[in-house]
């Protein structure tokens, strides 16, 4: 009896602790800024309706899109517009937040989001790169 | 203001104050989970809620609320015209609830306690925070004369939505229809333009011969001027009169008669939208300082923390950073908030370049669209957000593309926001 309240109080005190050390975890290079697609891409780049997921893309992908978009701005295309907001290197971060579903490492591409990588693309967005 | 200007007088003396502001994060935290309350959860407050929750759980997220579903202001107009039902506007809670774990909490916010962190509900709830959110949206400048109840300026979607297409359903054949739009800034800039195009639409296609006429307070169309001029002077030359510098100074709708600073106008019907303030709870928090003239929350847009109450966030409409109060703007402030919330919490300083952005879609007869664009970066020499040079833009052409782009935003935007 007594050693179970010591076990419990002691998972608790581990649960505490955990809690503790999560509200100290600092946010991962870039997760603020990918938020900043998820109005249209949907949260974390997995779009509802309508619009290109960005989950699971790759990074050399979303990178090269989004610089050839604001090399020649197209006044019809929004998504050009809003490519010429960001520096080289924040939309490298962006671009690696997503390939890597915000984890750090830049190697290992999650398997469970590349399959993703053309099932959201509609064909009017993938017509904005016919340029 | 709730608490006795003496009482925080005192309790700055003895430096209780400043102690419970800067007690170590460490301590608080490893006490109990650090709490975040949010009052509103329209587009800012939601989003804020469920980012904060899913980018870090180990903080406890309390949403104060009365209304039990969010009735979208974004494609309003729609419901108003007869295109959209009142479903597809209406935006449910349960996610927040369910798959975020954000305690909902079905109330009304009355007061705030900003030395002891206390926000007091209308049923005598009485519930603490860490820090608190502010995300009331709007407040209106009485217009003498105006009874909202019987002229719904409809800028608040909800029951008023259904009220303005009943005046719209209602204009007799030949009839005129008055709408005025107040002094930028004010929700949505693009908005009340969008609005007058889609009554002329409706009027036109219902063969009612009548005639739309804008009273604009500010001296030129305040979005989207190429779209809005060329709907006005080509698309709808026969139906919208567009009457840049005119104020409503009252209404007399028992003689059905808008008084203007040019003079009285008779209408059949009527859409005055008044000019436009932050929430009530951001002046009850005494948020606004002492100059009279502020109508928006000063904040720190690095955190949207206020700079006259420390530990209270302002977010979307109510806030006064100068960028536009759109929702979709609101969504992207409250991730602004919620990063520099969980820094916060973990002891370190917000992001130092945060962005944020906004894309609106106006429809602008009942099968083109078109939109309206700009990215925000932080200026560090000014502590400004500023636009960033080439991203602030309208659609060229208003097309059945960006009618059908608008869609799939809004279906996003709904769904990044509230699930
Ligand atoms: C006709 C029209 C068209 C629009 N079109 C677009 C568009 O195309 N794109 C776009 O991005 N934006 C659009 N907008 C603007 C958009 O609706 C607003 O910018 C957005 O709603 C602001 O979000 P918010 O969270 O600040 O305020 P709100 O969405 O108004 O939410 C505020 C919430 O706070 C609650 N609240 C207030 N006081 C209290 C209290 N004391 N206690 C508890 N809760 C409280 C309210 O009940 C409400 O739910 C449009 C607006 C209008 C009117």
């Amino acid at each position: 009896m007594k050693l179970i309240r010591m076990t419990l109080s002691g998972a608790s005190a581990l649960a505490l602790l955990v809690a503790a050390a999560a509200a100290h975890a600092a946010p991962p290079a870039g997760r603020l800024l990918a938020a900043q697609c998820a109005q249209c891409h949907g949260t974390n780049g997995q779009a509802v309706s309508g619009m290109e997921k960005l989950a699971g893309e790759s990074e050399g992908e979303i990178y090269k899109e989004l610089l050839e978009m604001k090399a020649r701005i197209k006044p019809d295309e929004i998504m050009h517009r809003q490519a010429a907001g960001y520096t080289d290197a924040q939309i490298r971060l962006i671009a690696r937040y997503f390939a890597t579903g915000g984890k750090t490492s830049t190697t290992t591409v999650s398997t469970s989001t590349s399959s993703t990588t053309t099932t959201g693309t509609s064909s009017r967005s993938r017509s904005r790169n016919d340029n | 203001m709730m608490i006795s200007h003496n009482r925080r007088k005192i309790l700055q003396a003895s430096g209780a104050l400043a102690a419970a502001t800067s007690v170590p994060l460490m301590a608080r935290a490893q006490a109990a989970a650090p709490r975040v309350v949010v009052i509103g959860a329209g587009f800012a407050g939601a989003t804020l809620a469920k980012y904060v929750r899913m980018w870090n759980p180990a903080i406890q997220v309390t949403l104060i609320e009365p209304n039990p579903t969010h009735v979208s202001c974004i494609l309003s107009n729609l419901v108003m015209t007869g295109a959209l039902g009142m479903s597809t506007i209406t935006l449910r809670y349960d996610n927040l609830r369910n798959k975020y774990g954000v305690k909902l909490v079905a109330d009304r916010a009355v007061a705030i306690d900003s030395v002891n962190r206390i926000v007091t509900t209308q049923t005598g709830n009485r519930i603490a925070y860490d820090k608190l959110v502010l995300a009331p949206g709007i407040d209106f400048d009485a217009v003498p004369g105006l009874d909202t109840a019987v002229l719904p300026h409809a800028w608040q979607a909800g029951p008023q939505t259904l009220a303005l297409k009943a005046q719209l359903d209602a204009v007799p054949a030949g009839g005129t229809f008055v709408m005025s739009i107040p002094p930028a800034p004010y929700r949505c800039p693009p908005g009340p333009y969008e609005r007058a195009c889609l009554l002329a639409d409706t009027l036109l296609r219902r063969r009612r011969a009548g005639r739309v006429i804008v009273l604009d307070a500010n001296n030129d169309v305040v979005a989207e001027p190429h779209t809005f001029h060329t709907a006005f002077q080509t698309t709808y030359a026969s139906v919208i009169d567009y009457r840049p510098s005119s104020v409503v100074t009252s209404v007399d709708w028992a003689n059905k008669t808008i008084h203007t600073n040019w003079g009285p106008i008779r209408a059949d019907a009527a859409n005055i939208i008044p000019p436009q303030k932050a929430g009530k709870m951001v002046v009850a928090a005494g948020l606004l300082g002492t100059n009279p003239a502020t109508r928006w929350a000063p904040v720190n847009p690095l955190s949207y923390e206020s700079t006259v109450v420390p530990n209270i966030h302002v977010i979307g409409d109510s806030q006064g950073t100068g960028q536009p109060k759109s929702g979709h703007m609101a969504n992207s402030q409250a991730k602004v908030c919620a990063d520099a919330l969980i820094r916060y919490f973990a002891g370190e300083a917000p992001d130092p370049a945060p962005m944020t952005n906004s894309a609106c879609y106006s429809p602008i007869t009942s099968t083109t669209a078109s939109w309206l664009t700009v990215v925000f970066g932080y200026d560090a020499a000014s502590g400004l957000m500023k636009p960033v040079p080439n991203t602030l833009a309208e659609a060229p052409t208003p097309s059945g593309d960006h009618y059908e782009d608008m869609f799939g935003w809004a279906n996003n935007l709904f769904a990044d926001s509230f699930s």
